[in-house]
């Protein structure tokens, strides 16, 4: 089935709400999957691993401390999308130091995303590897994937992020439509469902306006 | 003739007085109402319109297809007329058949396309639609005045023109869903187009094309009826006819979820009155054309009815409104000394807040030149302003919330009335809703729609940090996330935020429905509860087939008696 954008975008926004994240995350979460999927990328897939994986984790293990120059989760596995948006609010940071190292990360395409963002907010072009991945993103956003035998892998022992200079390895075509594969739809239509007040009698009554009658 | 670049010597409006949900539900369509941006495009460009087929039967079920085309692309609304029994003829999200239902086709479609909208655009939110498709909607009859119709018109006679009024429109669309819905094109696909560059251009072109069906189909099912003696409806009694929309709480979040885009919407509209009152003096043919409109809007205001107590008390206050201002236009000088600014100035004092935003579309009406521009700047590219600047300042973030959310600072979150309601998202439904947070267990699937409250409890916190980047702040409070993008936003865009508390005890939801639908251009706004709305649409405007030699851009008003209409 052909998916439009805004549909992955509100699937997914969804999903993270339902899964525990906060509604400025869940945002991020949204934008961040539309944009792997324009771009051809898993990021529904991905989406749907790292919900099922984190379900019912708390934020403060999975978020980043910095130790030594290194962000680390207390929990030993850092959320991409918490990284990713803290990569984005860093970017400032990022252009000065030139570069963000990761400890180990659950789905790091998940991190890609916030690596455009980063690229577009600082003007310059940034580099994104872990092992089996190398991505380069110009300061428009449009990413080259160099190496991409990896673009699944559900953890990563370590990524690195950092301001480069080199060349970008051909920039892929934003997609208006994609495909999600049932399985992650399934998943993360279930994430999404608990977003939803189950009705009653009284809700249903008011909910909407009882008010006066429909017809004329 | 008035200078083509007016200096402007007078600001727009404080953010502070215009949004106010009190002000913004009583916001009136204006010169930048998206219909009236896409009829005067329509007729500019010559946009010429078909009817491409019209298959239906005696039971009035079958097929229509209308097609619009423009300089460089065609547009067909497709329609599927039902043969509904009344028991099903519902408005609310409830239903599951309609009268007739409908989209709008990015092209011309061939008869695969046909085969395979018929398959679904009859089950609306239950079908799946594709790319080629830009819009989804629906839409019931008026019994009353649909039987009224079909019968005088089947027995050779027009139907009565006080029952025409009285309902304003045959059939009333329920949903128009745009932008990706239902596996339709996102707006990204047609963004760039220049007909579709204008906010809602797409779904205001399917809402006029219905209008035009509907209005083919009762004339249709009244020869149908009474082949020999069927009459058409006269032509300029056709045109009382528009179309109407019932609109609940699926609209209401729009305006919170879309900051950056309402805040360009209302800074275009709060310019033109700046540039209007800035004038320095106006010509006599300025002048009366005002003051022909005033009339108008006078009859206009007669003509609205609506039994909702707070909408009738509203009404009242307009139509004297109307009336002072009528009396007031008796003496006063238009010409000279910045007349609009006089005006303006004395009907602060003089008028209900009906009234005064009424009289600031009506100042609009003779300025087209000063106004119609403003329609390219009433777009927004959102995802430029979806990226946080971590690099913020704390100092500097709880400097933008004492000023722009100054309001809700003050509010005392809690007292129980001041949070009582909670916007959430009913499991059936699938639709926004609103209860009560003290007796109904919805507070956990509560939606970020309550801007006050959520930038008082940002700016709690932020009190009790040091000074630094956000960035650091955001990873300790992910909660605040959210708030911290609209404060960014909001300091960027004047108009951007409600400055009302959008969960009290008191809150109107049809409040924001109107401000919504006076961008659509919507007319007689009659509530019928707190939370939804019926409205007419396209009332006065001349048909597709008339456009090129009728009125394309001051229809909205009835006409007076005399001219030509």
């Amino acid at each position: 089935m052909s998916w439009s954008l805004n549909e992955v975008e509100g699937l997914a926004r969804k999903a993270a709400r339902g899964a525990g994240f906060s509604w400025g995350l869940a945002e991020e979460a949204g934008i961040a999957t539309r944009w792997l999927m324009a771009m051809g990328l898993p990021g529904a897939t991905a989406l749907a691993g790292l919900l099922t994986r984190n379900d019912g984790v708390t934020y403060t293990s999975i978020c980043p401390v910095d130790t030594d120059g290194r962000w680390r989760a207390r929990g030993g596995t850092l959320c991409p999308l918490i990284c990713g948006a803290a990569i984005c609010d860093h970017a400032a940071r990022l252009a000065e130091d030139k570069r963000i190292e990761l400890g180990e990360t659950a789905f790091p395409l998940l991190v890609l995303p916030f690596a455009a963002g980063a690229a577009q907010l600082t003007g310059k072009q940034i580099e994104i590897t872990w092992p089996g991945c190398a991505a380069t993103i110009g300061p428009d956003g449009k990413p080259g994937l160099s190496e991409t035998t990896s673009v699944e892998t559900a953890l990563t022992a370590w990524a690195s992020i950092r301001v480069t200079t080199g060349g970008n390895a051909g920039p892929r075509r934003a997609a208006s439509r994609c495909e999600i594969p049932a399985a992650a739809a399934k998943t993360l239509a279930g994430f999404a469902h608990r977003t939803y007040a189950p009705d009653t009698p009284e809700s249903r009554l008011s909910g909407a306006g009882a008010g006066l009658s429909d017809n004329d | 003739m008035h200078q083509p670049d007016p200096r402007r010597t007078i600001a727009p409006r404080d953010p502070k007085l215009v949004m106010r949900l009190e002000r913004m539900g009583s916001f009136h369509q204006s010169r930048l109402s998206f219909m009236r941006i896409l009829l005067r495009r329509l007729k500019a460009q010559n946009w010429t319109f078909e009817q491409v087929k019209f298959d239906i039967n005696q039971r009035g079920v079958g097929t229509a297809i209308y097609a619009a085309h423009g300089p460089e692309r065609s547009y067909s609304l497709v329609a599927f007329a039902n043969d509904l029994p009344p028991e099903k003829r519902s408005d609310r999200v409830i239903a599951t058949e309609w009268d007739a239902t409908f989209t709008l086709f990015d092209g011309i479609p061939d008869e695969e396309d046909i085969d395979r909208l018929s398959r679904n655009v009859p089950r609306q939110e239950a079908g799946r639609v594709s790319e080629r498709e830009l819009s989804l909607s629906r839409a019931n009859r008026s019994v009353r005045l649909w039987d009224h119709v079909v019968e005088a018109l089947s027995q050779g006679r027009q139907p009565d023109r006080e029952k025409v009024e009285e309902v304003g429109y045959l059939m009333r669309t329920t949903a128009v869903y745009g932008s990706g819905k239902f596996g339709a094109a996102d707006r990204e696909q047609s963004a760039h187009r220049p007909e579709c560059q204008g906010p809602f251009q797409i779904e205001m072109l399917s809402v006029y094309l219905t209008r035009a069906f509907v209005m083919d189909l009762v004339e249709h099912m009244a020869r149908q009826r009474a082949p020999q003696t069927a009459v058409p409806l006269d032509p300029a009694l056709r045109r009382r006819f528009g179309i109407g929309n019932s609109t609940g709480l699926g609209m209401a979040p729009f305006l919170l979820n879309h900051p950056a885009l309402i805040s360009n919407w209302i800074s275009a509209r709060e310019e033109a009155l700046a540039r209007i009152r800035s004038l320095p003096a106006a010509s006599k043919d300025d002048a009366q054309a005002f003051r022909d409109f005033a009339a108008r809007a006078e009859l206009h205001s007669d003509y609205w009815s609506s039994e909702h107590p707070v909408q009738v008390a509203k009404l009242s206050r307009l139509r004297a409104d109307m009336k002072a201002l009528r009396t007031h236009l008796e003496t006063a000088d238009l010409t000279g000394d910045h007349p609009w600014n006089r005006l303006w100035l004395w009907a602060e004092g003089a008028l209900s807040v009906e009234g005064q935003e009424q009289l600031t579309s009506l100042l609009m009406e003779p300025y087209g030149d000063l106004v119609d521009g403003l329609s390219d700047c009433m777009s927004a590219d959102e995802a430029r302003f979806f990226r946080i600047d971590g690099s913020m300042p704390i100092s500097r973030l709880k400097a933008l919330i004492a000023q722009i959310y100054d309001w809700a600072l003050a509010i005392d979150w809690d007292d129980p009335a001041a949070q009582a309601r909670v916007w959430y998202v009913s499991e059936e439904k699938l639709e926004p809703r609103m209860g009560e947070r003290f007796e109904e267990p919805i507070e956990p699937y509560e939606q970020p729609l309550c801007p006050g409250r959520d930038a008082a409890r940002l700016y709690a916190d932020l009190e009790q940090s040091e000074d630094g980047p956000v960035a650091a702040f955001l990873l300790r409070h992910p909660d605040h996330r959210h708030m911290v993008r609209r404060a960014q936003i909001a300091a960027s865009h004047p108009y951007a935020e409600i400055r009302d508390n959008t969960i009290s005890a008191t809150v109107m939801p049809i409040d924001l429905l109107r401000a919504k639908l006076s961008f659509f251009g919507a007319c007689h706004f009659d509530p019928r509860s707190d939370r939804w709305v019926r409205i007419n649409m396209f009332q006065h405007a001349p048909f597709p087939h008339e456009l090129a030699s009728g009125n394309a851009d001051d229809w909205t008003y009835p006409y007076l008696a005399g001219a030509p209409g």
